[in-house]
């Protein structure tokens, strides 16, 4: 991904420059398969980590489809960012077992903390904090996890000390 | 055909019929909220819920399901009625009940069907949504709240006008309707949305709290823009036009207008309009009666004698035509009459009317969809005719028609599946239209064409257009081009279609020729479907050619008059309805004309520039406030009536002319009724007979093969080539007054391209200085992918923009551009 910055004027934030060139070898590769939209947009967000607006209406003429379709399928489908997202993504499970045993908490604290609510960003792109419906491994409740690390039995303390650890990491 | 029972009534239909399709021909009512006819079936809203005997144990959504043999349905069960009102209840657990405030109120399908079905009280309950209202564009409301999810808006902005401004976004409960990242919508404007949306959450801002649905008076017009001929209904109280009612059995085109047609009525009632007649004293224009006005016009017309001269827009009636023609060559004495600048109507007058013998197109646009190729020449063919647009969409997308475009720009239609561009450089689709013509000879696909007149001389005539000869000059590839003849020619039903008009440069009757060849030679005239299909500007543009509102023998043509006007050699000129000052070319020129004409008459609803100059204005009616015909492009003659009664002092222009001539000693048919008789063109129709829908004039052709005279534009170098043409949301200069199209689309502006602008540093909405040796014209840039570099485009309707001061009618203008 290319390093240069520029400041978003809708959004205020800063986001990378983003080069087509990477979308357009994604688009090269699926370009004549009937029903490419989805393998091109998970490309794209393999690439991009999310799905710039700019690609989209790039791959919108490209494909010669209206960007509204595209809008619509990735906003249908959960797997799809519109947004950069971090480097660390910490999700919270809030399923039935977890939130029996303190998952509220455990929310309130990393919110409290970080300053950031469901499927937000942190400013400096580290943490993106998801809440999501269950983890499926309710023994381990209450649960989070952060990028594919799972954290299980989780406490206020152990928000603390999980935030600590990937802070004094690099980017 | 297949043979089933709906509610014990036995009926015959379609093999491809729905059941819902059945129950209609079979009388039976299912209520439904998410079917149009002109629609695909969707099954969305579950109103339309039955029972089949032969599929027992679940209910059937009959808009969705096809008939098969025997099948026997039943639609008002207990259990149907059951499950019917459980999806209203479903409906309206989240939807508002703001009936009192909404706008739909009494043209609702949700209140209407909820009455029918007694859901007085709701079972569940649940928070209603809280969407943002889309307030963001004069035209079009979006209430998300009020919305039942049905898909029409989605699907018509898809299916029928191609544009896909709407999208179904998120998931489950979340779901809504939404435009690309969910902002503002950013569209054509056409409200086809809004005509089709079953509930209050798309709605026209300009009705808004104007009137109850039901306090409208619903009367059957024409359009009054360009020369579709789109049939509408118009709204009517306490004798104003308040808006425009969606009904979709109407016309050819089944209610679909565009956003000239449904949102462009307001010039009718606006408070611009002319209150009373005008007669220059002093210097200025002050009020004055009518016959004060009619005595001093008649007085100056008859002292001016052959003199005098008529300029007349073709969006005057064929019976005020006749009149006015009848005024000028009979009372007058002056055969200097004409129209469109004069050139506007070339393509039928000079081309068609030596290449068919006939001054009109042979197919008609219902041919666009029963057709198997069609090939658009100038992709401005859905700006200038957006209905025709939406026909030509529907045939691609729905009927697998194949397009292939020939044209100076891309456009909108160019993006349709399949379709095949051909973009070449400004000013030779003669020269190109001319190698695919030799195509056709040399490969032995003009085989049939031998005999027909002039067939040797085309072909001598055509010796130097193979299209290796012409692929550089053209700015194409010469296999592209015999490809595109071959398909052509291979395909049993082709239609050429074109637009015309008084924006187009004056080598459209050598278009017209070009094309006629082409049809001629590859044999598609005399067959549904095929032949060729002329666009014309306004909404009566094929009427002025019948009545013959052309100049008589001897008589100058537009621009002889206003040449004549400064020289002298003109003395009173009538202008009626017609804005040289701001829509014909070479600007300058027109105003000297009106400065140094002695005496000049204007004729309008508005005062317009050209107005201003004149020593007399005349109050006029609108369509909407008179009686008589109008021919659409396709020879299609439609009868209109006065919906509302004059506006003001404004008096209907037969009455008016029907005066002039009496004053002048002459006889003037009574009513319009008596005037049609006198149109030979129409002889074959019945005017008492004629409704808004039309009838047919067939043209009998007479085919003869005319070379066309290819005239080289070149560009300068170091010089951009400036286009000139229509915009989509305007048709002449009469949408300037129309408040709907000009809120959406306020000023001229300049399309570049986006290597052009890149390399001039322009960004959309710069202003930029266009120029040549006769003046400057400052414009908002749009770059636009559908410009080829080195060319630029900019639309002719705006006076606060004239591009026609320095655009002089030329194929092709050498511009420069500086920021």
């Amino acid at each position: 991904m290319s390093e240069a910055v520029a400041v978003n004027e809708e959004t205020e934030m800063e986001e990378p420059v983003i080069d087509l060139a990477i979308a357009d070898k994604v688009i090269e590769k699926y370009k004549d398969i009937p029903g490419n939209l989805m393998p091109i947009l998970q490309g794209i967000q393999d690439d991009y980590g999310y799905v710039p607006k700019i690609t989209v209406d790039y791959v919108a003429e490209r494909l010669n489809v209206y960007p509204s379709q595209i809008y619509g399928v990735l906003t249908f489908y959960a797997q799809f960012h519109l947004k950069p997202r971090g480097k660390f993504i910490i999700r919270v499970c809030m399923g039935t077992a977890c939130h029996v045993l303190g998952a509220e908490r455990i929310r309130e604290t990393f919110f409290e903390r970080l300053g950031i609510g469901h499927a937000e960003t942190s400013a400096d792109k580290r943490f993106t904090f998801e809440l999501v419906a269950c983890l499926g491994a309710c023994g381990m409740a209450p649960l989070a996890m952060v990028n594919d690390e799972t954290y299980g039995k989780m406490t206020v303390q152990r928000v603390d000390e999980i935030i600590k650890e990937y802070s004094s990491l690099p980017m | 055909m297949v043979t089933l029972t709906i509610d014990d009534k036995q009926v015959t239909v379609e093999k491809n019929a729905t059941i819902f399709d059945a129950a209609k021909v079979a009388g039976v009512n299912i209520p439904i909220l998410c079917h149009d006819k002109k629609l695909k079936p969707f099954g969305a809203c579950r109103m339309c819920l039955v029972e089949v005997e032969q599929m027992k144990g679940r209910l059937i959504p009959a808009c969705t399901t096809p008939v098969t043999e025997g099948m026997i349905v039943r639609s008002t069960t207990e259990s149907v009625e059951k499950a019917r009102k459980l999806v209203l209840e479903l409906l309206m657990l989240n939807h508002p009940l703001d009936c009192p405030v909404c706008d739909k109120g009494g043209d609702c399908e949700l209140q209407n069907l909820a009455y029918d079905h007694k859901v007085n009280v709701n079972r569940l309950s649940d928070e209603k949504f809280h969407h943002e209202i889309d307030y963001n564009n004069p035209l079009i409301e979006r209430d998300q709240n009020r919305c039942v999810l049905c898909g029409k808006c989605v699907r018509i902005c898809d299916e029928i006008v191609s544009r896909g401004a709407l999208t179904f976004m998120n998931r489950g409960i979340e779901t809504k309707i939404g435009t690309e990242f969910d902002g503002p919508l950013n569209c054509e404007f056409c409200g086809s949305c809004i005509s089709v949306c079953p509930v209050g959450a798309l709605l026209a801002r300009p009705f808004k709290f104007k009137a109850r649905f039901w306090a409208l008076q619903k009367k059957s017009s024409v359009c009054g823009y360009c020369g579709t001929g789109c049939s509408l209904t118009l709204g009517v109280k306490d004798n104003k036009v308040l808006t425009t009612v969606y009904d979709e059995n109407q016309g050819f085109h089944n209610g679909q207008l565009c956003v000239r047609g449904r949102f462009g009525y307001q010039f009718i009632n606006s408070d611009k309009r002319l209150k009373s007649p005008l007669i220059r004293k002093n210097g200025e224009l002050v009020e004055a009666g009518w016959d004060e006005a009619l005595e001093l016009v008649a007085a100056r017309l008859k002292s001016a004698g052959t003199a005098a001269a008529a300029l007349a827009t073709p969006r005057m009636t064929n019976e005020e035509l006749l009149l006015l023609k009848q005024l000028m060559i009979k009372e007058v004495g002056s055969p200097n009459i004409d129209h469109s600048a004069g050139y506007g109507h070339a393509a039928l007058t000079a081309g068609l009317a030596k290449s068919f013998g006939v001054a009109a197109a042979p197919s008609t646009i219902l041919d666009i969809q029963k057709s198997d190729l069609l090939l658009v020449v100038k992709s401005d063919a859905y700006e200038t005719h957006p209905v025709v647009g939406f026909e030509i969409n529907m045939a691609v997308k729905n009927k697998g028609v194949k397009l292939h475009i020939l044209s100076d720009k891309r456009g909108k239609l160019g993006k349709l599946p399949g379709a095949t561009v051909l973009v070449h450089a400004p000013g030779t689709e003669v020269t190109l239209l001319n190698a695919m013509a030799k195509v056709l000879i040399d490969e032995n696909l003009a085989s049939g064409a031998v005999a027909i007149t002039g067939y040797t001389e085309l072909c001598a005539g055509l010796a130097g257009f193979a299209p290796e000869q012409v692929a550089d000059q053209c700015g194409v590839n010469a296999e592209a081009i015999r490809q595109m003849a071959r398909d052509y020619a291979a395909a049993d039903k082709a239609l050429i279609v074109f637009p015309t008009g008084l924006a187009y440069p004056v080598q459209d009757a050598q278009v017209a020729h070009a094309v006629a060849n082409l049809a001629i030679l590859a044999g598609k005239l005399g067959k549904e479907g095929s032949g060729l299909l002329v666009l014309q500007e306004k909404n009566n543009s094929q009427g002025a050619v019948d009545v013959g509102f052309v100049p008589a023998t001897g008589g100058l043509d537009a621009r002889a008059i206003l040449d004549g006007c400064v020289s002298g050699s003109i003395k009173t000129l009538l202008i009626a309805g017609e804005n040289p000052l701001v829509s014909y070319p070479n600007q300058t020129n027109v105003r000297e004309a009106l400065q140094n004409v002695e005496f000049l008459v204007v004729a309008d609803l508005f005062l317009t520039e050209t107005a201003k100059q004149a020593d007399v204005v005349l109050p006029v009616c609108s369509y909407a406030e008179k009686e008589g015909t109008f021919t659409a492009t396709d020879r299609r003659v439609q009868k209109v009536q006065p919906v509302i009664s004059p506006v003001a002092q404004s008096r209907p222009e037969f009455k008016m002319y029907g005066d002039l001539i009496r004053i002048l000693g002459g006889q003037a048919p009574a009513t319009p009724a008596d005037a049609f008789v006198e149109i030979p063109a129409y002889a074959v129709l019945s005017y008492a007979s004629l409704s808004t829908e039309g009838a047919f004039v067939p043209a009998s052709v007479s085919s003869q093969l005319v070379l066309p005279k290819c005239s080289v534009s070149v560009v300068e170098t170091g010089k951009l080539a400036l286009l000139v043409g229509a915009a989509l949301y305007h048709c002449g200069t009469l949408s300037q007054f129309g408040e709907g199209p000009l809120s959406v689309c306020p000023e001229g502006y300049l399309e570049i391209s986006r290597s052009d602008a890149a390399r001039m540093k322009i960004v959309d909405n710069d202003e930029v200085a266009v120029s040549t040796a006769s003046g400057t014209v400052r414009l908002k840039a749009r770059v636009s992918p559908r410009m080829s570099e080195g060319i630029v485009f900019s639309p002719y309707h705006f006076a606060g923009n004239p591009i026609n001061q320095i655009w002089s009618g030329a194929a092709v203008t050498s511009v420069t551009i500086s920021k």
